[in-house]
């Protein structure tokens, strides 16, 4: 997931948000023995704890809930991953969201505190590493804890305007001390 | 705000990630058609309105996106518990202590 | 150097003088100063007029709890703020104020006419007044009271400030940076816990700002408090002056409004003016101090008379006197600590008025060694002065009741002090319970569920000693640590008092303006009144006469008023308990509490990616739940209706092209996709084939109809299921609640897609001509992809899910493609249609089109309260099916009871439009009021009908086809003939084409 960058959306001393290229993204829901037998299929270890990633070379799976992994992927990797799930016999259900969201790295000395202008969550709740989904200023959004300074937002591709608007706000705030 | 504890991800989090779902345990009839008129009425509209310790659902509608069920006491608005949906009623006099 | 001003006393800067403005007068003030201090260094009490008898006040406090220095500030027209304390605005170089409720002038007011009248407005003047006589509504009442009344004068523009908001996840939070605030604060981060330490002022410090004589761990207070200060940085601790908690809210979610900008002369315009901080703190301390009480005795609200307390906050942290010649009325040991600094600064004191038979030894020696006459034993009685004290009249109170003669003892200050009452308000908040003290008369913190402590004077504790020992005890049991060591106090000054109703008087008590709500002009008259008119309970008190009902929220009158109240009903205070403090702590605007929702931010508005060529077209947009979406695609000067007149004959001859993205869109997957759909809508699904879509209607159990849509399926276990625009989120959320908690066994799960799709409807009988040049790897030809099919192809080049489904009666395909295609697809299918003259169009012409259809939408034409039979849908109803959400309900009694309204088509005699939402009537001349028998839920000009049409719920519709209805409008009635709902094209023809 590095060197995605295509255009910066704001930039202060405090963060900077940033809109990334597309990725392949994946909604992935199974139970029971589908998630070993998706696991092995995908090559990466789906974990059953909410807000635990796990990944394989390039793709970064995240558990959003009880049954519910969001796999992001290179784009050429996309076929790959469908094919992957289509040998699993055990019940389960791939859908692809590629284009339902758009991605934002939200990087700086305050990227955490930039969060919360609209996160009620504490952002340090979610460790290095891991991710959740959660609510940034009225809209869902996927939160994916990349370094200590270093978050990725996805939001639905229609509240993206709104929540990076106030994302650029609070960098140009937060910049002023 | 109220701070509500999800079950399904073991952590306690702001109601602004929660959305309410109606009182709990109220179980749809397994055949709806062999139930009465007054059943049915029952199961739609009559809820208990307790003032106390009240089952309710939340669902952890920006989260993990479960529904859960919770014992809320509607007087404190304090949570006392909350556990998965399809999980027996918790005893209240355990969850009460002394006040129950 | 202004008069009043002590060289070299106080925490202001002498060297930095303020230039600012009162009432268009330069005053010169210095940097530290208040409003209000930097007047008073002038000798300017007078500062406002009183709400309801203008009377002529001046600061009696010198913080937040002031109700009578109200002004108004004033960068520019629109950057103005009224009723800003005077106490807490902090000048800066430029500041314009300006006092409030005066005409023509400060000192010379034709309100004030209100106070010669004062027996009208006895408490309870709102319910009584008004009353009578009738006429005095419209020449006197209106005209003349409510030109008088209310508070200042709101600003006229739009405020062009903005503001911020931001969530603080700590383990403590400290609300007072007092003593006591400051060791708590200091004890929990020692202990190693994240803490946030708040305070209202400007500075922390507290009550130590205005006792520098104290010693602490052998620094004077104000060394030891910068040393603290600089150890609680070096600690990590979250520092915030300027910041008011403003509420207590659930859990220890504590609202903080911290103004950043009031006090700058040039503020960054890029800084927020203010910020609330919405603070979930793991544990709460509040050290809040005690409030002072004002004594009520009549002439209590002169200009001059103010707390001694707030006179010694003037002298030790502003350097000011608050007079020359200065007298005290007191029932507390604290007041004669102001007397003595401010002898000690040069006024004189002309005695020392003290309720109290006794006082101690040190006081009567403090009092000697100054040459301050000592009146103990002695209440006041009244005061002379028209726009300022000048004298006190002061009687003895006699052995065993009454009051011997009176004197006169001249002065220009008043200092009173009534003893102290712990700030509740914000325990409260947390409906926290209050223990009555009855030692100290006062009520104190009892219990709350809030993992919340108090610390200090706000919990009756009195000094500085007391106050740092209890905020380290409380700031470490926070922590859960041990206590540490508390440095020593010296020059502590401790004491106590008594407490009082209203000082007794010689006078005829009912003329007495004794006040006790001063912001609110309420006298202990009034209170008294209410009680005797009937008012038993304190809340009752309270509405009756306003008291504690004004932007102070009682903090100087609730105690006194409870006193009286009390005294009146003859019962103990704690049997007539306190009314309840409710957030927020002090007036707050409107902006801090919007924060970033205003303007193009105020809520989410979501756009399609074909949004911004709609823009570009012109488009005129219209909100769909949070959606906005084209209504219509205006050319030239074209109006609403001439538009869509146009965009709907180009779909019904040519080619039209509509953005239906915001579409819901769920991905129902797994191998029991069908069971799951089977139970979910209406209609049955087993046998519908993949490839093959079917339209769905969606009920709730009570049976009636909830969403509709059509449904593809795409493979055995899998189907593309939309809702309306508006549902999409409801629908899922409903779904996804029976699945996880009705059926948990399912194997099948539900995925948002409506965003991964853009969808592009493509409608008219030249469709097929524009679209199947642009498919790729499918026959679209009616044979072969016959309505109602679904398919995978390429559009364009682009991967698609190509739907051959019509919401307008014509040959429709609905292609889905990845959003991000969204746009480019579009251009094309434009560009290929330009020669069919394809036309976009938007949601008006939609709802046209499919009104002429009979094609419901869900929300318009029916209301929560319509069957699929009400709505002519019974056709979609899956009879055979064992069980499906709303089946059981549609049994129910009242749902199969005859006269249900139902849904029909009107079609009026004289052609004329109907409004949606006209009521209908089956006799236009029977009287009223009419039985409505229902109303229209849609009506349009239609060019294809060739007249207007409308569709309407009316009770036992489908029985009346053909009978003639009336519409009751302002004007006139409009006779319509009931038909179906289907007005054009009902075989159905055109969608086979």
């Amino acid at each position: 997931m590095k060197d995605m960058s295509i255009d910066t959306i704001a930039a202060s001393r405090a963060a900077t948000v940033t809109a990334l290229s597309p990725v392949a993204r994946f909604s992935l829901r199974g139970r029971g023995d589908a998630v070993a037998a998706l696991s092995a299929a995908l090559g990466v270890e789906l974990l059953a704890r909410v807000g635990a990633r796990a990944q394989a070379g390039a793709r970064d799976v995240l558990c959003l809930g009880p049954d519910e992994w969001m796999i992001h992927a290179p784009e050429g990797d996309a076929a790959a991953i469908i094919n992957a799930c289509a040998g699993v016999a055990a019940p389960h259900a791939l859908v692809e969201v590629s284009d339902r969201e758009l991605s934002y790295a939200i990087t700086g000395p305050q990227a955490a505190e930039l969060l919360t202008l609209g996160c009620p969550r504490d952002p340090d709740s979610i460790a290095v590493g891991e991710g959740r989904r959660t609510v940034f200023d009225g809209a869902t959004v996927i939160l994916w804890r990349d370094g200590r300074d270093a978050f990725r937002m996805d939001v639905w591709r229609s509240f993206a305007p709104h929540v990076t608007h106030l994302l650029a706000t609070g960098c140009r705030e937060l910049a002023l001390g | 705000m109220l701070l509500i504890h999800c079950p399904c991800c073991d952590e306690t989090l702001p109601e602004m990630e929660f959305a309410y779902a109606g009182e709990a345990h109220v179980a749809r009839p397994a055949d709806p058609s062999a139930v009465s008129d007054a059943e049915w009425e029952a199961f739609l509209f009559i809820r208990t309105n307790v003032k106390g310790p009240h089952f309710e659902r939340w669902r952890h509608i920006h989260g993990c996106g479960r529904f859960f069920n919770a014992v809320r006491d509607t007087v404190s608005d304090r949570f006392l518990t909350t556990y998965p949906a399809g999980a027996p009623r918790p005893d209240l006099t355990t969850l009460m202590g002394d006040d129950a | 150097m202004s008069r009043f001003r002590v060289p070299g006393m106080g925490r202001v800067d002498h060297e930095a003088p303020v230039k600012f403005r009162f009432d268009g007068v330069h005053y010169a003030g210095l940097a530290g100063d208040t409003v209000a201090s930097a007047l008073l260094s002038h000798g300017v009490h007078l500062m406002g007029r009183s709400f309801k008898y203008h009377r002529p006040r001046g600061p009696v406090s010198a913080g937040s709890d002031e109700p009578n220095a109200l002004i108004g500030t004033r960068r520019s027209r629109a950057r103005a703020e009224p009723n800003t304390r005077a106490t807490m605005q902090e000048i800066y170089s430029g500041l314009r104020t300006v006092s409030q409720n005066k005409y023509p002038s400060l000192k010379f007011d034709v309100g004030a006419v209100n106070d010669a009248a004062y027996m009208l407005f006895s408490a309870g003047f709102y319910y009584k007044t008004f009353m009578w006589p009738r006429s005095f509504w419209d020449r006197v009442y209106e005209p003349v009271i409510r030109a008088a009344a209310g508070l200042g004068v709101a600003p006229d523009r739009e405020d062009p400030d903005h503001y911020a908001g931001r969530y603080l996840h700590t383990d403590v939070l400290v609300v007072g940076a007092g003593p006591a605030g400051l060791a708590a604060a200091r004890a929990a981060a020692e202990a190693g816990q994240r803490v946030v330490l708040v305070d209202e002022q400007a500075e922390a410090g507290g009550s130590l700002l205005s006792e520098p004589s104290v010693r602490i761990g052998g620094k004077p207070a104000w060394d030891w408090l910068a040393a603290e200060l600089a150890a609680l940085e070096r600690l990590g601790v979250r520092v915030l002056p300027r910041t008011t908690a403003i509420g207590y809210y659930h859990q220890n979610f504590v609202a903080l409004c911290q103004r950043l900008t009031d006090h700058l002369a040039d503020p960054d315009p890029a800084l927020p003016r203010e910020r609330m901080w919405r603070v979930r703190a793991g544990q709460v301390v509040l050290a809040q101090g005690a409030l002072e009480k004002p004594l009520v005795f009549d002439g209590n609200d002169r200009p001059g008379v103010m707390l001694a307390g707030a006179a010694q906050t003037y002298l030790n942290r502003f350097g000011v006197r608050v007079g020359d010649r200065v007298a005290v009325v007191t029932v507390h040991d604290s007041a004669w600590f102001a007397a003595f600094d401010l002898a000690d600064a040069g006024s004189k004191v002309a005695a020392i008025v003290d309720l109290r038979p006794e006082v101690s030894e040190n006081l009567r020696d403090g009092a000697k060694a100054r040459g301050i006459t000592v009146l103990t034993g002695h209440t006041v009685t009244g005061t002379s002065g028209r726009l300022r004290v000048t004298s006190v009249r002061v009687n003895r109170l006699k052995d065993g009741g009454g009051l011997g003669a009176p004197r006169q003892i001249d002065c220009d200050a008043l200092l009173m002090c009534g003893g102290w009452t712990p700030s509740l308000h914000l325990f409260s908040h947390t409906k926290g319970s209050l223990r009555w003290d009855a030692d100290g008369r006062t009520f104190l913190p009892d219990r709350t569920l809030e993992d919340c402590r108090i610390a200090g004077a706000g919990r009756g504790l009195w000094g500085i000693a007391d106050a740092l020992a209890d905020g380290a005890a409380m700031g470490a049991a926070a922590a859960q640590a041990q206590p540490g060591t508390v440095p020593a106090v010296e020059n502590d000054r401790t004491g106590g008092g008594i407490a009082m109703a209203e000082l007794p008087t010689d006078r005829n008590a009912s003329r007495a303006r004794a006040f006790v709500d001063y912001q609110n002009d309420v006298t202990a008259k009034d209170l008294r009144l209410a009680v005797k008119e009937g008012m038993r309970s304190i809340e009752h008190v309270k509405r009756y006469t306003t008291n504690g009902m004004a932007t102070d929220q009682g903090k100087m009158s609730n105690i006194n008023g409870l006193m009286i109240a009390a005294d009146a009903l003859g019962k103990a205070p704690p049997q007539v308990g306190l009314t309840t403090f409710r957030p927020p702590y002090t007036p707050t605007t409107f902006g801090v509490f919007a924060g970033y929702h205003r303007g193009g931010h105020f809520e989410v508005t979501r756009k399609t990616p074909i949004d911004g060529w709609a823009e570009a077209q012109g488009a005129v947009f219209e909100p769909v739940g949070h959606w906005r979406r084209a209504r219509y695609f205006p050319r030239g000067r074209e109006g609403m209706d001439a538009a869509v007149a146009r965009e709907c004959a180009a779909v019904r001859n040519g080619v039209g092209l509509f953005d239906a993205s915001t579409l819901g869109k769920i991905e129902v997957a797994g191998p029991d996709a069908v069971e799951f759909m089977n139970r979910v809508y209406t209609n049955p699904w087993t046998k519908l084939q993949p490839g093959r879509c079917r339209y769905g209607l969606l009920l709730g159990d009570d049976g009636f109809i909830r969403d509709d849509g059509v449904i593809g399926r795409l493979a055995d276990d899998r189907f593309h299921v939309t809702t309306t625009t508006g549902g999409a989120a409801r629908v899922l959320n409903m779904m996804e609640d029976y699945l996880q908690t009705e059926w948990p066994d399912l194997d099948v799960w539900l995925t948002s897609t409506t965003e991964h799709w853009a969808v592009l409807a493509l409608n008219g009988p030249m469709t097929r001509d524009v679209l199947a040049p642009l498919v790729g790897g499918l026959d679209i030809s009616a044979g072969a992809f016959p309505h109602m099919s679904v398919a995978a192809c390429t559009v364009a080049g682009v991967p698609a899910r190509l739907f051959r489904v019509s919401f307008t009666g014509e040959v429709g395909f609905e292609i889905n493609v990845p959003a991000r295609h969204g746009l480019a697809v579009w251009e094309t299918l434009m560009d290929a249609g330009a020669d069919h003259g394809i036309t976009p169009y938007g949601t008006e012409t939609m709802h046209v089109l499919r009104a002429e259809k009979g094609y419901i939408i869900v929300g318009q034409d029916t209301d929560g309260t319509v069957t699929p039979h009400d709505a002519g849908l019974g056709w979609a109803i899956g009879k055979a099916k064992p069980d499906f959400i709303g089946k059981r309900g549609l049994e129910r009694p009242d749902l199969v009871a005859p006269g249900r309204k139902q849904l029909v088509g009107l079609l009026t005699e004289d052609r004329s439009r109907l409004e949606e939402g006209a009521q209908i009537v089956l006799d236009p001349k029977q009287p009223k009021p009419m039985k409505m028998v229902g109303h229209v839920t849609s009506s349009y000009a239609s060019a294809a009908v060739g007249r207007p049409i409308a569709m309407a719920l009316v009770e036992g519709g489908h029985d009346r086809m053909g009978e003639t209805v009336y519409v009751p409008m302002p004007d006139r009635v409009i006779a319509a003939k009931i038909t179906d709902t289907q007005f054009h094209d009902p075989a159905g023809d055109r969608l086979k084409l």
